[in-house]
C-alpha cells in the first residue's frame, strides 16, 4: 500500500528539494533529451537526412523515429500503470492538509514540464523545422526536423497532459474526482494536445499535395496555432490549484483554533 | 470616521480594504513566494512557445529574412499576429494581480524564445547570419500596451487606442535595426537594396525566384505611401487580433477555473 508520512516527515511539502523536486528532476529530463535529440540531427541531418531512400537514413533516422515512439510507449505505460495502482491503494484514505499541499506541488511539477515540453515543441523545433524545410527538398514525411519535432515532443505534451489529469484524479479527489465530472482546465489542455498531433496529420497530408514549404505562414499551417491558444487551459488548473490551496489554509487554521483554545483551558 | 470622510471613502470600500488588509496579514502555512515564483517561471514557458508559434505560422515568414521585412505585408501580419497572446496575458494578470504587465511579461519571453530559435536552429544548425535572420522586438510595444491598460483601465479603451499604437511602434521600433539593410547597393547592374543582396547570396532552395519581394520591398515603394496605409490597415488588424487574445484569456485560459464537463 502507497503512504505519504515518509514524504510528510522528510521537510515541508513546499521546501525546493522536497515537492518540488518532482519540476526540477522532469525538466532536467526533459532538456537532457532535447539536448540529445538536437545534437543528433546537428550531426546528421546534412549528413544522413537528406535522402531517405539511404541505408544510413534507415538505420539513424527511423530508428531514431521507432526508438521514440517505442520510449514513449514505454514510459506512458509504466507511468500511468504507477499512478492508477498506487492511486486506487490510496483511495478513500484521508488526506492530511500537509499532503494536500505536497500533492499540489507535484502536480505543479508536472504541468511545469509540460509547459516546458509545449514551449520546446511550438518554438524550439518550428524554428529549425521552418530553417530546414525552405532550404532542404523533402522526400518523406519523417525528415530529421519532424522527427524529433512531431513524434516525441508532440506526444510527449500530450502524455505529460493526459498524466497530471490522472495524476489529479487519483490523488486531489477535492479537485479533480471523477464524480465531479471532467474539468475543462484539462480538457482545453489535453486538447491542445491532441489537435496539434492531428494537425501533423493533415500537415503531412497537405505537403504530399504541396511538397514545397515556399510560405511557412501557409493556411494548412494555421492550425498548428490552435495548440498555443487552448494550452491556455493550463492557466485555469494553476488557478483551480491555487484557490484550493487557500481552501487547504483554511480548513487547516479552522482544525488548529479550536485544538489551541482546548490546550489553552477553554478560554 | 474623519479619515474616511477626508478621503471620500465609503463604508463598502473600507469594509472591502480591510478584507484585502486581512488576507495580505494573514498567516499561511504552506503559501509563500515559491508559488510565484514557480508560476512566473513555469508559465514563460508556454507563453513563449504559444506567442512564438503564433508569430510564426501567421507571420514568421516577414520575420524570418530582412529581405522579407517589406512595407506592404510585414505591418499587416506582424501586427496581427504578435498582439493576439500579449492580449491575452494582459486578461489573465489584470484579473489575477491587477498588474499591467501582461503584454509586456509576453512580449520578454517571445523575445526570449525567438533569440533562441534563430541563434540555435536558424544560425548554428542552418549557418544563415544573424544579420539576415534576426528577429523582430515588441518589448517597447508592450510596455506602452501595459501602461494604456493602466491608465484606461478599460480593454476597450486599450484595444482601440492600443491595437494603431501597437501596429506604429512594433514597425517604428524595429525600423531601427532594419534600416541600415535598406540601404541602396549596385548588385549586377540592378540598384537593390541591402537585404535585396543577402536574399539573393543565402540560398533559399525551397523558396522560388517568383517568391523574392524585390519590387515590393524595394526603395521605390518604402518610403512611399504603401507604408502608410499598411500601417494603418495593420492598426485595424491589431485591434481584431487583440481582441482574440481577449477571447483567449477570458474563456480558455479564467472561465474555466472551477469549471466541469458533466457526465451522466
Amino acid at each position: 500500500m502507497a503512504t505519504y508520512g515518509a514524504q510528510v516527515d522528510a521537510g515541508r511539502p513546499t521546501d525546493w528539494w522536497g515537492g518540488w523536486k518532482t519540476l526540477f528532476v522532469s525538466c532536467a529530463v526533459l532538456l537532457a533529451c532535447n539536448l540529445f535529440l538536437w545534437v543528433f540531427d546537428y550531426k546528421y541531418a546534412l549528413l544522413i537526412g537528406l535522402d531517405s531512400s539511404t541505408h544510413a537514413f534507415t538505420t539513424h533516422y527511423r530508428a531514431l523515429f521507432w526508438g521514440e515512439l517505442i520510449s514513449l510507449g514505454l514510459f506512458a505505460g509504466i507511468w500511468y500503470g504507477w499512478i492508477m495502482r498506487t492511486g486506487r491503494a490510496l483511495a478513500g484514505q484521508p488526506i492530511p492538509p500537509a499532503e494536500e499541499v505536497r500533492r499540489i506541488v507535484v502536480l505543479w511539477g508536472i504541468i511545469g514540464a509540460t509547459s516546458l515540453s509545449l514551449y520546446i515543441e511550438a518554438s524550439f523545433w518550428p524554428n529549425w523545422d521552418g530553417a530546414w524545410h525552405q532550404t532542404m527538398v523533402r522526400d518523406t514525411a519523417l525528415t530529421p526536423t519532424h522527427i524529433p519535432m512531431f513524434y516525441f515532443f508532440f506526444p510527449l505534451s500530450i502524455i505529460l497532459a493526459i498524466g497530471a489529469y490522472l495524476y489529479g484524479q487519483y490523488r486531489l479527489p477535492v479537485l479533480y474526482s471523477i464524480k465531479k465530472g471532467f474539468p475543462w482546465s484539462f480538457f482545453l489542455l489535453i486538447m491542445a494536445a491532441v489537435l496539434e498531433f492531428m494537425q501533423v496529420a493533415f500537415n503531412e497530408w497537405g505537403h504530399s499535395l504541396w511538397l514545397s514549404e515556399e510560405f511557412f505562414s501557409v493556411p494548412f499551417h494555421w492550425p498548428f496555432v490552435a495548440y498555443g491558444w487552448l494550452a491556455s487551459g493550463m492557466f485555469a488548473v494553476w488557478g483551480e490549484t491555487i484557490i484550493r490551496l487557500y481552501g487547504i489554509e483554511n480548513e487547516a487554521r479552522t482544525v488548529e483554533i479550536p485544538a489551541q483554545t482546548a490546550a489553552a483551558g477553554g478560554r | 470616521m474623519a479619515a474616511a470622510a477626508t478621503t471620500g471613502m465609503t463604508a463598502a470600500e473600507r469594509q472591502k480594504r480591510l478584507e484585502l488588509r486581512d488576507l495580505l496579514d494573514a498567516k499561511y502555512q504552506w503559501i509563500d513566494r515559491t508559488w510565484d515564483a514557480v508560476f512566473w517561471i513555469t508559465a514563460a514557458f508556454v507563453v513563449g512557445g504559444a506567442a512564438d508559434i503564433t508569430k510564426l505560422l501567421f507571420a514568421g515568414d516577414w520575420d524570418f529574412w530582412t529581405d522579407w521585412k517589406d512595407p506592404q505585408w510585414w505591418p499587416v501580419v506582424t501586427a496581427f499576429a504578435t498582439i493576439i497572446i500579449p492580449s491575452a496575458l494582459q486578461w489573465i494578470q489584470w484579473v489575477a494581480w491587477r498588474f499591467p504587465t501582461g503584454a509586456t511579461y509576453t512580449c520578454v519571453c517571445l523575445f526570449l524564445a525567438s533569440w533562441v530559435g534563430r541563434f540555435f536552429q536558424w544560425h548554428i544548425a542552418e549557418g544563415y547570419p544573424l544579420c539576415f535572420v534576426w528577429p523582430i522586438s515588441t518589448v517597447p510595444a508592450a510596455i506602452i500596451l501595459d501602461w494604456l491598460l493602466m491608465k484606461t483601465r478599460s480593454f476597450v479603451l486599450t484595444s482601440l487606442i492600443g491595437g494603431p499604437i501597437w501596429a506604429i511602434l512594433v514597425w517604428g521600433f524595429n525600423y531601427i535595426p532594419l534600416a541600415p539593410y535598406l540601404q541602396p547597393a549596385v548588385f549586377m547592374h540592378h540598384v537593390l537594396t541591402v537585404s535585396d543582396v543577402q536574399g539573393i547570396a543565402y540560398i533559399r532552395s525551397q523558396t522560388p525566384e517568383y517568391m523574392r519581394h524585390i519590387e515590393r520591398g524595394a526603395l521605390r515603394s518604402f518610403l512611399g505611401e504603401t507604408q502608410y496605409v499598411s500601417l494603418v490597415f495593420g492598426g485595424s488588424l491589431a485591434v481584431v487580433g487583440y481582441w482574440i487574445g481577449q477571447l483567449i484569456g477570458r474563456y480558455l485560459a479564467v472561465k474555466p477555473i472551477g469549471k466541469y464537463i458533466k457526465t451522466y
